[in-house]
Parts: structure tokens; C-alpha cells; sequence
């Protein structure tokens, strides 16, 4: 298995596409935190019914947030990029006609889509942990500029509390990034995966509304959508109400799901995916190119 | 010719009743084969006939319908990863990382081998004749250099059954010669090397066997001596080759007895010939012609198939 996820890593890492989906992430973060800096200092109010001051939303840029906040744009932004990587990495051995070159090299078929499944997983959270370091970085300058430096917040709780938003985050990220890997797998190519789960992401909200207005049956069925259930646990992460949350569809969550409900349903969704694409590439023949 | 077999004869790989089938098409067909330690074995076929297939199974790529393939002792079917060890192989086009160079390429199947020394990298590469191009990437490759790195990729692994599908396509004249140089070789060093190719005088130039496959059966299996009928047929012709072919019809050492365009063919022992023809004279039918049957395995596959050549 160690050779496996070496060769994953290897391939993974000389490939542009994952540098390319690593640095539109970081270039999100800055770009996230540029414009809501530069708003900052040109207004006196800020968001819905000019709620926020300047002050507070210049203040929600410190050191302090950086790490909830940059969790919050790679658990809604940050998806896209991972379900891409997740749909490439898989979708491309088809594509390249490689799918048949590491069948005949591999020491079994699911131990090798098990080693590119867990280094895909190890990149999101790398990426991840890069869009952190980014905002980090870009806050640091902010506090910087405004209050000068001061570490007085950094404790145990602080640090456990950052820690739980991001398993939070790649726990959230998850089945998306399973749709997408085990669509690019069932369907033999990149675009079905990328296809499955930007459609999820972008799909699901949508369809959620129109099911709520269509009373029993339909309203109760998007509570086990993925993005329901997504936002729900993001929601744990201790983020300011002044900083945008980038979810799709704006959906009132409040009493649909309890957290571990949807912790649960997520983990329902990533089991099933994962078990799809092992049980098609295990049992289908490797013919095309 | 190719190579002459080692005293060492044991089955490295053998087919049992094989057949897939595609819904109502039958690809493969109760395939019996075996490949011997030591031989290369020619496997001929037209287009659409199983061999792609064949090859498929051969490597735990296809599920069989029915029947299995043994390689080293293993069931490819149920069991594949240690006899995939001991095989190398290039299936119809070969396939590599287009984003790697073809170093990088055979790193990451020597990674996952395991146990490749670095060096044995270069080695393959500087022997197929990549090594100043090694550092390219592989998209800028032209086709015969991929199926260089295709060959490279197959001998990185030392294997004991080399699977080469169609190997000299897309090579120039000079690359195609050394690898019809190098199966033999690999043969010689007492690998075994399974050849596809549509390319019938190089199967005949380099196999010891040949298999002749049609719409998934196997329609024949033999030395290419034995398929070319060599030292057993004479072509014979006389002013009337109607009269000749009904004499010999009644010898009972000849058989065989065949009426082909102005000739006649048949099947006579070799120490028999100058019998042969004082027995025609005896009948009052004098020869213009007698001489051995030369044939090639061409006219033998067309005979076989039924069909055209894929040339």
C-alpha cells in the first residue's frame, strides 16, 4: 500500500492541476480578503440592512478569524477545487488510457484506488491547510497595519476551537469529494465526476428551495441533501456574523438537522460513494482508453 | 526462423475453455493455448477477432464468461498480482502520464513494482534508444518513440512473459528491425513472448508458434513449419492436372490431394518424390514441374480466416 500512495503523491504532485487548484485557492483567500479590506476603509456600514459597522467587519479581518473564516470559504468555495482534483485524478487514468498501465502494475485493483483516493484527501487538506496559511499571512499584515501584533487570544480552547473547524471542514468536504471521485470512476471520466459534483454543489440548493414550497412529501426530503446538512455543520465554526459565509441557496437551517444528524448523513453519502467506486472498478473489466 | 527453444519447456501460461461474451456477441470462444517457458508465440487474427480480448483476460484486465487463465499458477481472474509481477506487457496503444517525462513514467511504475534500482531506469531507456530524450515530456513523444517507452516500461520489470500487442507500430524501418532483433533475444535469455500483430511475415520471422484466431476460435495452432506444411507438400504440374490430381488421389501415401490455380498440391513424404514421379509415368502423366510447397503464412491466414489481410 505505501508504494501505492507514493506513486499517487507522485503523480498528483507533477501535475499542474493540482499546483492550478492550489493557487486559485490561495489566490480566493487574498483576493476574499483584499476586497473586504479595501470595503472597510470606503463605507461606514457593511452587510444586510447596514447592520455592521466598518470597524467591525475591519476587526473580523484580524489575526483572530483568519482561521475560521479561510475554513468558511474552503468549505463553500473550496469544494469546487476539490471535487475538480478529486474528478481529475480519477477521471484522467481513463481519459489517458492509464487506468489499464496501473491495473496491470498494482498489487490489486482496490488497493490502488484506495492509495489515490487517500492522496487526493491528503491534498484537499493541504490545500486547506495553504488557504489557512494564505489568510493567516494576509491578516497578519491587516493587524498589523491597524493594531500591531498581539497573540493574547492564542490559548487551549482558541486552538482546539480552530482545530474542530477544520475537521469540521474536510469532514464537510468529504462527500463531495467522494461524489466526485467515484462518478469520474462509474462513469470512466473526468467529466463525470466533475459533472456529479459541481452539479451537487451548485444543484442541490436550488432543487431544496423548490422542494419546500411543494409541501408533504417534497419539504422534509432536502433535510438529507448534502448541502443542508454541509452547512449545518459549518454553522459549528465560530465565525463573526460580519464575514460573508459564501453558501449557496441562503437556506434557513435552523432545527432541520441536529449536528450529529448531519454528521451522520454525511457520513452515509461518502460511504456510499466510496463503496460505488470500489465495487465498479473491482468488478469491471479495464478495456477502454 | 526465430529462436530455438531451450530444453526447458514448462507452461508459463495456459488458457482452459476461455470464452467472453458480450451480450449476444461472442469475442472469445472456448480458447485453449498454451504459452511455453522460452517461445514466442505468435497470436494472428483479423480485426474484431478476440485478440484484444484475449489479451485482456490474459492480464486480469477482462472478466472471462467462462473458462480461466493460468499464468505461473495463478488465476487471473481470481488472483492476478503475482503472476502480473512476472509479466510485462504493451496492450494495443501504449499508454503513459502525458504531464511526465518518460523518466518520470518509469519511475512511477517502478514505484509501484517496488524494487527497481534506479539506475535499471536509465538502463531501459538508454536501451530503446530514449535516453537523450528521457527528460521530455511524454505528450511531445512521437508514436514510435511511445511505443519505445511502451517496450521500456515492459522490461523495467524483468518479467518472465512478455504480452506485446501490435510492438513495431508506428517504429521507422530501423526501429522496427531491432525489435524484430530484440524478441528473439528475450526469447534466448528464456523469456517467454506473446506477439499480436497484423504484420504476418514479422510473426513468421520471429515466432516459434503461431495461433490463428477467428471470430474468437482458435483455427489453428502449430510450429510455422507446421502451419507452412514445409518439407510435407510438393507443388507438381503437368499438361493435364485434372488426370494428375485423380492418380495421385489413389495412392495411399499421398494425401492431400489438392487442385490450386494451374498446380496441384499434396501432402508426400519427402524421401518418397522420385517414386512419386515414376509412378505418374507409369500412368502415362509426365511432369513440368515438381517441386516443395513454399508457402507463406499469409496465404495460410487467408486461408483460415476466410478474409482479407489487415495490411
Amino acid at each position: 500500500m505505501i508504494p501505492l500512495l507514493w506513486v499517487e503523491l507522485f503523480k498528483l504532485r507533477k501535475r499542474m492541476m493540482t499546483w492550478l487548484c492550489a493557487l486559485i485557492l490561495v489566490g480566493l483567500v487574498i483576493l476574499v480578503y483584499s476586497v473586504l479590506w479595501n470595503i472597510s476603509g470606503r463605507v461606514t456600514t457593511f452587510g444586510d440592512h447596514h447592520r455592521f459597522t466598518s470597524e467591525q467587519l475591519r476587526t473580523a479581518l484580524f489575526l483572530q478569524t483568519s482561521v475560521p473564516f479561510a475554513l468558511q470559504m474552503v468549505g463553500s468555495l473550496g469544494i469546487i477545487l476539490a471535487i475538480v482534483l478529486a474528478a481529475g485524478a480519477a477521471g484522467s487514468e481513463y481519459s489517458w488510457g492509464t487506468v489499464r498501465l496501473m491495473a496491470t502494475a498494482s498489487s490489486g485493483r482496490l488497493r490502488y484506488l484506495t492509495a489515490k483516493l487517500v492522496i487526493v484527501f491528503a491534498l484537499v487538506a493541504l490545500g486547506t491547510l495553504m488557504a489557512v496559511a494564505a489568510a493567516l499571512l494576509y491578516s497578519s499584515i491587516i493587524t498589523f497595519t491597524n493594531s500591531g501584533f498581539g497573540f493574547g487570544f492564542v490559548n487551549g480552547p482558541y486552538l482546539r476551537n480552530q482545530l474542530e473547524s477544520l475537521g469540521r471542514t474536510l469532514y464537510v468536504i468529504t462527500p463531495y469529494v467522494c461524489l466526485a471521485f467515484g462518478a469520474a470512476v462509474v462513469g470512466r471520466s473526468t467529466l463525470a465526476g466533475a459533472g456529479a459534483g459541481i452539479g451537487a454543489a451548485f444543484a442541490e440548493p436550488l432543487i431544496a428551495s423548490l422542494m419546500r414550497l411543494g409541501g408533504e412529501p417534497w419539504h422534509s426530503m432536502p433535510r438529507y441533501f448534502m448541502n443542508a446538512n454541509a452547512q449545518i455543520i459549518l454553522q459549528q465554526n465560530d465565525l463573526p456574523a460580519v464575514l460573508p459565509r459564501f453558501t449557496p441557496g441562503g437556506e434557513d437551517l435552523h432545527g432541520v438537522n441536529s449536528v450529529e444528524e448531519a454528521f451522520l448523513i454525511l457520513g452515509v453519502y461518502s460511504a456510499v460513494f466510496v463503496a460505488l467506486a470500489l465495487f465498479a472498478y473491482s468488478r469491471r473489466d479495464i478495456t477502454a482508453s | 526462423m526465430g529462436v530455438k527453444k531451450t530444453a526447458n519447456t514448462s507452461v508459463v501460461l495456459r488458457t482452459e475453455d476461455l470464452s467472453k461474451r458480450y451480450g449476444r456477441i461472442t469475442a472469445v470462444d472456448s480458447l485453449n493455448i498454451r504459452l511455453l517457458q522460452g517461445e514466442v508465440f505468435g497470436f494472428l487474427g483479423p480485426n474484431g477477432s478476440g485478440k484484444s480480448t484475449t489479451v485482456g483476460m490474459m492480464l486480469g484486465l477482462i472478466r472471462p464468461t467462462n473458462g480461466r487463465v493460468l499464468a505461473f499458477g495463478s488465476d487471473m481472474t481470481l488472483h492476478p498480482w503475482p503472476a502480473l509481477k512476472r509479466i510485462g506487457s504493451v496492450v494495443e496503444t501504449p499508454a503513459f502520464y502525458p504531464y511526465l517525462s518518460g523518466y518520470d513514467n518509469l519511475k512511477a511504475i517502478g514505484m509501484m513494482l517496488g524494487d527497481i534500482p534506479a539506475h535499471r531506469i536509465d538502463e531501459m531507456l538508454e536501451l530503446v534508444g530514449l535516453g537523450s530524450r528521457a527528460r521530455d515530456p511524454y505528450k511531445s513523444y512521437s508514436l514510435g518513440m511511445k511505443q519505445r517507452l511502451g517496450i521500456a516500461s515492459t522490461l523495467l520489470r524483468d518479467p518472465e512473459l512478455i504480452i506485446l500487442d501490435e510492438p513495431t507500430n508506428g517504429l521507422d524501418p530501423a526501429g522496427t528491425r531491432e525489435i524484430r532483433e530484440l524478441i528473439p533475444r528475450l526469447a534466448r535469455e528464456g523469456r517467454t513472448v506473446f506477439l499480436c500483430s497484423h504484420l504476418l511475415h514479422e510473426v513468421q520471422e520471429v515466432s516459434d508458434r503461431v495461433g490463428i484466431v477467428r471470430k474468437g476460435h482458435l483455427v489453428a495452432e502449430g510450429s510455422v513449419d507446421e502451419l507452412l506444411g514445409r518439407g510435407r507438400y510438393l507443388r507438381l504440374r503437368s499438361e493435364d492436372n485434372g488426370a494428375l490430381a485423380n492418380v495421385m488421389t489413389a495412392i495411399p501415401w499421398v494425401s492431400g490431394v489438392e487442385m490450386l490455380d494451374g498446380f496441384v498440391r499434396a501432402a508426400v513424404p519427402p524421401d518418397r518424390a522420385a517414386e512419386l514421379n515414376r509412378v505418374l509415368t507409369g500412368h502415362g502423366i509426365y511432369l513440368s514441374e515438381l517441386a516443395p510447397w513454399e508457402a507463406d503464412l499469409e496465404s495460410i491466414f487467408l486461408q483460415l480466416t476466410g478474409e482479407v489481410s489487415e495490411r
